[in-house]
């Protein structure tokens, strides 16, 4: 016990959350779009088609290459699959009037093109492949209902489509109680701050069991260095660009546009079954931002089949695990 | 010895046991807590005062800024806001000279197969050409040769 709370301890106090390095696999910059840049992770031998991934807005990209060992991009890099992926960066003051128009049709539009032109000339690829990740794969899915011939095929990972299912989350994100006008005019984009202690507070006795699972696991090296990799990462929330998350929250928890219809992106009506790529849905079982059911929605509304499957996992905690690059190269080599 | 081991209680299983009851009472409760009307409007209600403060605040110190003839937050902001939007117009430039040159790649592709299909149509002019002049010469010598013939005889 002594000694637990010795190694413990020690762990803190050294800082191990600062001194975290999370993302470390080479990629070099292709496309800048703003602030958003489109980064490729290159294998050493190429033997599948390129894929292109729209990570979320709220977090930073680092998530799919959290560390050696756990990292989505590597395990895809080693099978021989470049990885474009889109990294929406970190909006600022003067970002507060990016709207969905912006960063649908223009960022992620914009960003699917020039990785399909370099994927031609690079890899001597005619079309790519696109996984979304929680918003950043609602938004691809938006996209790919209005240009479906930007992608060949869809894999959408924990991303939400029916918001009302969304559990507590769609509960706290009603025109009721949450104050989105207020919120979006006195601070111009939606804080970081903010949306890291709303994520805290939907499982409030979850930071307590973040601790207890250190304390518990505290003599495993291997573990507290995924821990504090999972810290760093969950510290360093991103700013969402003020208009955007005004629409983004009024469409998708207020109106749950994507299921009732009636949404109307640069003038021209958002209609998934629209859809032409074939898409696999992935949903973690014990998510409780996106829950399986708010994410298997798409069945009902996709243009094109849509094959559904559950991985073990939370969230976030998908993204570290085995299960998730295992099936996302299942499905490449399909 | 053994025998007082076995009847000795485990303190460690037994922490873990009252954690986890604790744990889940606790959730319940928060369950409960953060799910009621009340709670989640009095946090709505804190989350619209505290962006008005912030909203004021940041005005004020723009005011502030101004009476002393120096740039404030807001300045900074418009003036960024202006690179954004002019980033935007090179970008839209961007997408139009892409698209302009796949037109120019197409239109070229059409070019090139218009030239080749041209060409092998010459070929194929030049060719018949060629067989029919044969056919002329061939055609010429003809009478030629029975005049010749005729006056031997």
């Amino acid at each position: 016990m002594l000694q637990r709370a010795e190694n413990y301890s020690r762990f803190l106090v050294s800082d191990p959350v600062a001194k975290a390095k999370i993302g470390q696999s080479p990629n070099r910059i292709i496309h800048h779009d703003r602030k958003a840049v489109v980064r490729l992770f290159a294998p050493a031998e190429v033997k599948h088609q390129p894929v292109f991934v729209s990570m979320p807005l709220i977090n930073t990209w680092t998530i799919f290459d959290l560390l050696p060992g756990r990292s989505v991009v590597e395990s895809l890099n080693k099978a021989g699959v470049p990885v474009y992926l889109l990294d929406w960066g970190r909006p600022g003051p003067e970002d507060s009037q990016i709207n969905l128009e912006l960063l649908i049709d223009g960022t992620l539009r914009r960003s699917m093109d020039r990785t399909r032109r370099d994927a031609k000339t690079r890899y001597g690829a005619d079309q790519v492949d696109a996984i979304g990740y929680c918003v950043g794969g609602t938004y691809l899915t938006i996209l790919l209902a209005r240009y479906p011939d930007l992608a060949r095929r869809l894999a959408l990972l924990a991303t939400p489509i029916d918001f009302h299912a969304s559990g507590r989350l769609s509960l706290w994100a009603n025109p009721e109680t949450f104050p989105l006008d207020e919120v979006i005019d006195g601070h111009g984009n939606f804080p970081a701050e903010m949306m890291k202690q709303s994520f805290a507070w939907l499982r409030p006795m979850g930071q307590l069991a973040k601790w207890k699972s250190l304390w518990d696991k505290s003599e495993n090296a291997d573990f507290r260095t995924l821990w504090a990799a999972m810290e760093a990462w969950n510290n360093d929330n991103t700013d969402f660009a003020g208009a955007a998350y005004r629409e983004y929250v009024r469409r998708c928890y207020f109106d749950n546009a994507l299921m009732a219809g009636g949404w109307k992106l640069g003038g021209e009506t958002v209609d998934l079954s629209k859809g032409k790529a074939p898409a696999l849905v992935l949903a973690a079982a014990d998510d409780h931002i996106v829950p399986p059911v708010a994410a298997f929605a798409l069945k009902d509304r996709w243009g094109a089949p849509v094959v559904a499957r559950t991985l073990r996992g939370g969230h976030v905690g998908v993204c570290v695990g085995k299960e998730l690059p295992a099936a996302l190269l299942e499905w490449i080599r399909a | 010895m053994a025998e007082s081991q076995e009847n000795f209680p485990d303190f460690t299983k037994m922490s873990n046991d009252f954690y986890k009851q604790w744990e889940q009472s606790m959730t319940q409760w928060w369950d409960q807590v953060i799910d009621s009307p009340a709670f989640l409007d009095a946090m709505g209600k804190n989350a619209a005062g505290y962006a008005k403060a912030r909203g004021s605040w940041q005005k004020s110190m723009d005011d502030m800024a101004e009476k002393m003839h120096v740039p404030g937050k807001g300045d900074l902001v418009r003036l960024a806001r202006i690179c954004t939007m002019l980033e935007e117009r090179l970008l839209r430039q961007e997408d139009h000279i892409l698209l302009l040159q796949d037109r120019l790649e197409t239109l070229e592709k059409e070019a090139l197969q218009g030239r080749i299909e041209a060409a092998e149509a010459r070929l194929e002019l030049r060719d018949r050409l060629q067989k029919m002049e044969d056919l002329l010469v061939k055609l010429a010598d003809a009478p030629a040769d029975a005049r010749r013939r005729k006056s031997a005889e």
